[in-house]
């Protein structure tokens, strides 16, 4: 074994449990070697984070080794301890702080070895910032200020600002004895795709003098630019692949990282209308030509009633932002919105669109549902016209008795489990409060909903009584637009899939020929 | 017998209720231990029917300075206007008087309505932080108030004629209350029985919930200012009414202080979301009884004002930590 094999760091059989119960890391081991930049995949509470979040020292493991050069040390206890071992982190994001000149953030927290009696030696600052973003290739004017910088350029001086703290923190700059380690926490999830690209070239040149462990659940730029990756799902490592040794596929890293129960009985239960069957149907959304510079170009389709649409492709691709854009969260440079009652204003706000019958719905917790009130007010929130009377014009007064009994019919129809319709949601479990945020819309029965990631988070259980009402929405002739990570859902309610990818729509599947191609 | 058994259900439920009203707001807590510990400590002068009369008294004024702008705190933003209004509608209904007669008071609400919808306006159209915005506003109000007295030459805006308001038409009940019912009864209302109350909290809560909810969340926002400079309006006519059919002409920072500290000591935190005119009310009281406590220690009055700034501090300072022990929702 010669030394360029052997890793800086490793740890093994790392476990960690929260508050007793959540299960968060189970025997995980993960190593990183010289000049390499590994990738840590996996969905939203896989536990990447929280393994990151040991490596530098903010949690403590329950149990597991930490190796650094082969050598047994204990875990670092603060961020400052791993900074010792050379281990940094860049987070996901608002770790730039725009108000202040690239070479004051640079320092940010290590001036006093710049300082002399008390004063800042600027110049002395000045001249090793231009060193060091020399020596990193990194091109811009380390007297501006960060907000004027492009995003990546954000990013970057955030890298080296990581790998700087690391080389002061060993008194040696421009030293090279010591490989920095810097943790990427989904570096790229705020850059456009152009953005994208620039952060990667820069990587590649940095990875001669630094590892990199890459934190994502984008595919493609996974698969492009590390050595080596390893799958976490549900706190348990369940692949590791060696890119220099074996070639991996982005579907084949798709189903390691979602490999959930599949929801076969679902798919012989409902029939799927091909797409000729809903073509008589009216068209209740047209979208044409709508772009937004760096996240989608030229999206045009049309959608009928009853009919579900998938916006199917990786992480980034803009399939998200589409969803936003019809919803009027995101405004569009450019295009035209047609719902069945009228052309819509691209600069309109949710209100409106609401109004012109698109509903929206997002599985994220805490952004749809208002914990601490009752399940009857979050119910009513979006259905007023159906529990409030209105004696004049200007003023709903709330009929109560109306209120609790549509509650409680959502309750029983979705069989959400709670003592009663007064319960305050924080004190439902995952499953009920996503129930009770569809539940909503249900009773509302706009003419087009917009799922993103409808069933994140949720046990199997839960998530089948959501897509039977969801299925029985579309029944009734709510047409819908699926976004989400998971192939399978997309085989349970979509008619139409769109392959999106780098913001443009690339093929049309049936959802017969979809589940063929993903071999579900 | 079975009347009985009626009776010893209604108190039990009663009971109950009163319990579950002290459980879900812990100021009345401090309300219950104040009043216990003054009665037992001054059980001479606290529990007279004149001490009782003045603490109903400073609790209107401090309900009614700060009822309307509750609406406001409970979406997330601070409105502090009621000083104005309460100044400049005085200087309104004095110039008034010779042409509307005995109506001129109803230019309160109205006055305070309008400058609510500005104030909302101007709040959601340009982003200025509320408490900047209506605090600059109460500044020019108060100026133009003075400018008003200066340019008739007089000392006091005052209108004799409203003094009937001012005299006690039920023994040791304050008129200023019973003009503080009506108050009451509206905010509870906007608040609990009106589409607004649940809006304007979920704005509070999370605002970009709200917005994927569907809600239309500028438009409620100027409509919260609007309910607020209205029932600060209504109010002004209570404290119209307890300074003698006048208004004041210069502006009393304690007062402001007083309507904040009432709204987050009775458990609205300045974040919004939570909370409620209902809360207001304990707050109100329970502030009204700190000062009638150090009142009866026959503190000097002077030194009150060190005990209003401190108070608002550890207000802010409880309702946003909570206590231990103690889950404020």
């Amino acid at each position: 074994m010669n030394f360029s094999d052997l890793s800086i760091i490793e740890v093994r059989n790392v476990s960690k449990t929260f508050n007793g119960v959540v299960r968060a890391l189970d025997n995980v081991s993960i190593n990183v070697k010289e000049n390499e930049i590994v990738s840590v995949v996996g969905e939203n509470g896989a536990g990447k984070s929280t393994l990151m979040k040991i490596l530098v020292g903010i949690y403590p493991p329950d149990t597991g080794e930490f190796y650094h050069k082969g050598i047994e040390v204990p875990f670092p206890r603060n961020p400052g301890e791993a900074l010792k071992r050379g281990i940094s982190i860049v987070y996901q994001e608002k770790g730039v702080i725009p108000h202040l000149k690239v070479y004051q953030f640079l320092f940010l927290n290590m001036e006093e070895k710049f300082t002399r009696l008390g004063r800042l030696q600027l110049e002395r600052i000045l001249n090793v910032a231009k060193e060091v973003l020399d020596e990193l290739n990194i091109k811009c004017d380390i007297t501006s200020y960060m907000y004027e910088l492009p995003l990546s350029t954000q990013k970057m001086i955030e890298i080296a600002r990581a790998i700087l703290s690391i080389k002061l923190e060993h008194g040696e700059i421009g030293a090279d004895k010591l490989t920095p380690i810097i943790i990427l926490d989904e570096p790229t999830a705020p850059l456009s795709l152009e953005e994208r690209d620039e952060l990667f070239n820069h990587l590649l040149e940095l990875k001669k003098t630094s590892s990199f462990i890459f934190v994502s659940h984008i595919i493609p730029e996974v698969i492009k630019f590390s050595e080596r990756i390893y799958v976490l799902r549900d706190g348990k490592l369940v692949a590791h692949h060696d890119l220099s040794k074996e070639k991996v596929v982005e579907e084949e890293l798709f189903r390691e990282i979602v490999g959930r129960e599949s929801h076969y009985y679902l798919w012989s239960k409902y029939a799927y209308g091909k797409s000729e069957l809903f073509e008589k149907e009216p068209i209740v959304l047209s979208i044409k030509n709508l772009s937004k510079r760096g996240y989608y170009q030229d999206i045009s389709f049309d959608l009928h009633k009853g009919e579900c649409i998938g916006l199917f492709g990786p992480a980034g691709s803009g399939k998200s932002e589409i969803a936003k854009t019809i919803y009027g969260i995101i405004s569009p440079d450019s295009g035209t919105i047609i719902t069945r009652h009228k052309k819509a204003g691209l600069n309109d706000e949710p209100h409106r669109r609401l109004k012109m019958g698109v509903g929206y719905f997002s599985g994220e917790t805490g952004k749809e549902l208002f914990l601490y009130w009752p399940i009857r007010k979050n119910v009513s929130l979006v259905n007023m016209e159906k529990v409030a009377k209105k004696p004049i014009k200007v003023m709903s007064i709330i009929n109560f008795k109306a209120e609790r009994s549509l509650a409680e019919k959502i309750m029983k129809k979705l069989r959400i489990r709670a003592p009663s319709v007064e319960t305050e949601c924080y004190s439902l479990s995952g499953g009920n409060k996503q129930k009770v945020s569809v539940g909503k819309w249900l009773e509302r029965s706009p003419d087009i909903i917009l799922l993103e990631d409808p069933t994140i988070g949720i046990d199997v259980g839960s998530r089948e009584d959501i897509y039977e009402v969801l299925l029985e929405m579309k029944r009734s002739g709510i047409s819908m637009i699926l976004v989400s990570d998971d192939p399978k859902e997309y085989a349970i309610l979509c008619d139409r899939i769109f392959f999106i990818k780098d913001g443009k729509l690339q093929k049309v599947y049936e959802n017969e020929e979809f589940r063929k191609v993903m071999q579900l | 017998m079975r009347n009985k058994v009626g009776n010893k259900s209604i108190a039990i439920s009663i009971l109950s209720s009163i319990f579950k009203m002290i459980r879900k707001n812990p100021v009345s807590w401090l309300i219950i231990g104040l009043t216990i510990l003054f009665a037992t400590l001054y059980s001479e002068s606290f529990l007279t029917g004149t001490n009782l009369e003045s603490i109903l008294k400073g609790f209107v004024i401090t309900s009614m300075l700060s009822i309307g702008p509750t609406f406001v705190v409970l979406m997330g933003s601070l409105d502090v206007s009621y000083m104005g209004i309460w100044m400049f509608g005085g200087a309104l209904v004095w110039l008034l008087f010779p042409y509307l007669g005995m109506a001129s008071i109803f230019i309160y609400p109205i006055f305070g309505l309008a400058l609510g919808f500005i104030n909302g306006i101007v709040h959601v159209k340009s982003k200025i932080p509320s408490f900047i915005l209506t605090l600059s506003i109460t500044a020019v109000l108060a100026y133009l108030t003075t400018v008003i007295r200066n340019i008739y030459g007089v000392l006091t805006l005052a209108v004799p004629e409203y003094r009937f308001l001012t005299g006690s038409l039920i023994q040791y009940v304050p008129t200023t209350f019973l003009l503080a019912l009506p108050v009451f009864i509206l905010s509870f209302f906007f608040m609990n029985f009106t589409k607004l109350g649940t809006y304007l909290c979920a704005i509070g809560s999370n605002e970009e919930g709200a917005e994927l909810a569907g809600i239309n969340v500028k438009k409620y926002k100027v409509l919260g200012f609007a309910v607020s400079g209205f029932l600060s309006g209504l109010g002004s006519i209570a404290l119209y009414s307890y300074l003698g059919a006048r208004a004041p002409v210069t502006l009393d920072l304690n007062e402001m202080i007083r309507g904040l500290a009432a709204i987050v000591l009775g458990g609205t935190p300045l974040v919004g979301g939570i909370g409620g005119p209902h809360r207001t009310l304990f707050g109100a009281l329970a502030y009204v009884l700190i000062f009638n406590g150090l009142f009866l220690a026959g503190i000097d009055p002077n030194q009150f004002k060190l005990y209003i700034g401190l108070t608002l501090i550890a207000a802010v300072l409880i309702a946003s930590r909570g206590l231990k022990g103690v889950l404020i929702t």
